[in-house]
């Protein structure tokens, strides 16, 4: 059986064919604000890596523009793909934050890769992964430069706010000021730190824990998490995909209990 | 005696000179980063309208976020107690002030001429000017323009969110979607008057309540704002001006507390230094030594 998962978020778009619980293919691409044509840019890209989309028997998404997928599907739950991806990916994590465009999340999962406790910063941008974009553009860097150069961070520049609007002009005040960058960056991991790691305190985390999103590129972040948070963060190598793995593997499960059904139904 | 008020905002100063009770010239003017640069420039200007010298002006009060950078003012005094005044002075009646400025929004409650209670969002963009400067840029229209266009709506699209970021792009999904840009425009004034309404809230809002700042410019915002009210509500002619005017009158009454001698003493020691370089390079050239001075301003 062919799955697909896809998770199609408000900065990447993303696609998984599997088979046999392995990933056979997959493909990562900028939304760029239409999703429309991302979904019709994954098919693409899957076309050419020689798998035609009409063979895929199951499909799973999520994400903010997964009702733009002009293919049959099944919704899933984004909190649910990411569990179960993470989990797939890395079977002995049980807990997980997310750092994303829209907003971070902290999850506790079980021995199944099922949701037992989360948390998110969903009412504003505030402590979400959209405050390091905001700043990249300050500083006209990309967010991969982050890590690197946050490494050469002094003395941390000091945010006195929490909101994106605000830190983007603080920011452009403490270069003005003739900040250095390092430190203007280091700053920014600190105040998102802090933000974190009060959902990982009330939600108890300790010990290993998965990062994923596109947060999970700023090992400057990562870095800070660790030191502030005191945890051990777990990079997969595919993060970015881990929902849309999870999103193609729950839509298996579901196709399957669906048959099942279907077959004791017609059997009554 | 003649007494100045100024009022350095985040987005907009704007000065306030009176001769007692009597207003004589209001400069309105963008603050932009150089905020000692600013006080200078509008202090000249409101002098030019009065037809008044520098050594006219018997007592100066100077507020606003960045009030600690007008090296001339005789007495700094928070914002919130000069708009109290003003406010009060244009109407007695006013009990509820709604302050709307550039990167935050006040709630002050009056009670017989003095300062009962207030409250204040400054942590987050969403119910202040800032907002609407973000949200008019999405639409590809003037900051001007969004009030009046948001009041032709007959059906306001639904925004749900409340942080700038989110209803930025809720407002782009909108458009893309083919609401019209009125409709989004609406929608964004409700959900920012009711996040201004929920703050003000907590602070009892009795009648009569006055809007003022930059947000009592945008007819959209009042009209969402009322709506919710269900209150009269008082606009001054010139909403900008109401802390400046107030503390011009704090001046007044400064001023005929220290009386002759003491005035005297204090015109002496007042620091006027590049207020005198009116050209625009001469300020420019005079203000770089002070640079760094603006950097606590965050």
């Amino acid at each position: 059986m062919v799955i697909a998962g896809l998770d199609i978020g408000s900065v990447f778009s993303r696609a998984v064919v599997m088979e046999e619980n392995a990933v056979v293919s997959m493909t990562l691409r900028p939304t760029g604000g239409n999703f429309r044509k991302a979904v019709a840019g994954l098919w693409r890209d899957i076309r050419t890596m020689r798998i035609d989309p009409l063979d895929i028997d199951v499909m799973g998404a999520c994400g903010l523009g997964a009702t733009f997928i002009d293919r049959p599907f099944m919704k899933i739950a984004e909190l649910s793909c990411l569990s179960r991806g993470v989990h797939f990916i890395l079977p002995d994590i049980r807990s997980i934050i997310e750092v994303g465009n829209q907003y971070s999340r902290v999850v506790r999962i079980n021995a199944d890769g099922k949701v037992t406790d989360s948390m998110a910063s969903e009412k504003c941008a505030a402590g979400s992964g959209r405050i390091l974009q905001v700043i990249a553009n300050v500083l006209g860097i990309g967010l991969e430069e982050f890590g690197p150069l946050s490494e050469q961070a002094g003395r941390p520049a000091k945010f006195t706010t929490n909101c994106a609007v605000f830190l983007e002009t603080e920011a452009i005040s403490r270069v003005a000021e003739g900040i250095p960058v390092p430190d203007i960056i280091g700053g920014l991991h600190h105040t998102l730190t802090a933000k974190i790691a009060g959902m990982v305190k009330r939600l108890k985390i300790s010990g290993d824990c998965a990062m994923t999103g596109g947060g999970a590129m700023d090992s400057g972040l990562t870095r800070t998490i660790e030191s502030e948070v005191g945890l051990r963060l777990h990079v997969p190598e595919d993060f970015m995909l881990a929902s849309a793995i999870g999103a193609a593997l729950i839509a298996a499960e579901r196709d399957k209990a669906a048959v099942a059904e279907d077959a004791m139904a017609s059997l009554q | 005696m003649f007494c100045a008020g100024i009022d350095i905002g985040s987005t907009i100063t704007k000065i306030v000179i009176a001769n007692r009770n009597e207003v004589l010239a209001s400069v309105v003017q963008r603050t932009g980063a150089q905020h000692r640069r600013r006080a200078h420039r509008v202090m000249e200007d409101a002098l030019t309208q009065a037809g008044l010298a520098t050594s006219d002006l018997d007592y100066i009060v100077a507020t606003g976020y960045g009030r600690i950078n007008v090296p001339f003012a005789d007495a700094q005094i928070t914002e919130i107690t000069c708009h109290m005044r003003g406010v009060s002075w244009l109407d007695p009646d006013v009990r509820t002030i709604i302050d709307i400025g550039g990167q935050d929004c006040k709630g002050i409650k009056v009670k017989d001429g003095r300062l009962d209670d207030f409250i204040m969002n400054d942590k987050c963009a969403a119910g202040t000017g800032r907002f609407f400067e973000i949200i008019a840029k999405v639409l590809g229209i003037d900051l001007e323009e969004i009030g009046p266009l948001s009041l032709t709506s007959k059906n306001p699209a639904e925004i749900s969110n409340l942080c700038t970021v989110f209803a930025e792009q809720e407002a782009l999904s909108r458009l893309s979607e083919g609401v019209p840009i009125a409709d989004v425009a609406a929608g964004i004034h409700r959900a920012n008057a009711s996040r201004i309404y929920g703050m003000v809230r907590k602070i009892k809002i009795e009648e009569t309540v006055a809007i003022t700042g930059g947000g009592a410019k945008n007819s959209g915002l009042c009209h969402s704002l009322q709506e919710r009210l269900q209150l009269p509500v008082f606009i001054p002619p010139e909403p900008l001006i109401t802390g400046a005017l107030g503390a011009a009158l704090i001046a007044g009454e400064k001023a005929a507390r220290v009386g002759g001698p003491g005035l005297a003493a204090l015109k002496k020691h007042r620091r006027w230094d590049a207020a005198t370089f009116f050209s625009d390079s001469a300020t420019q050239a005079a203000m770089q030594p002070t640079n760094s001075q603006h950097s606590h301003m965050g």
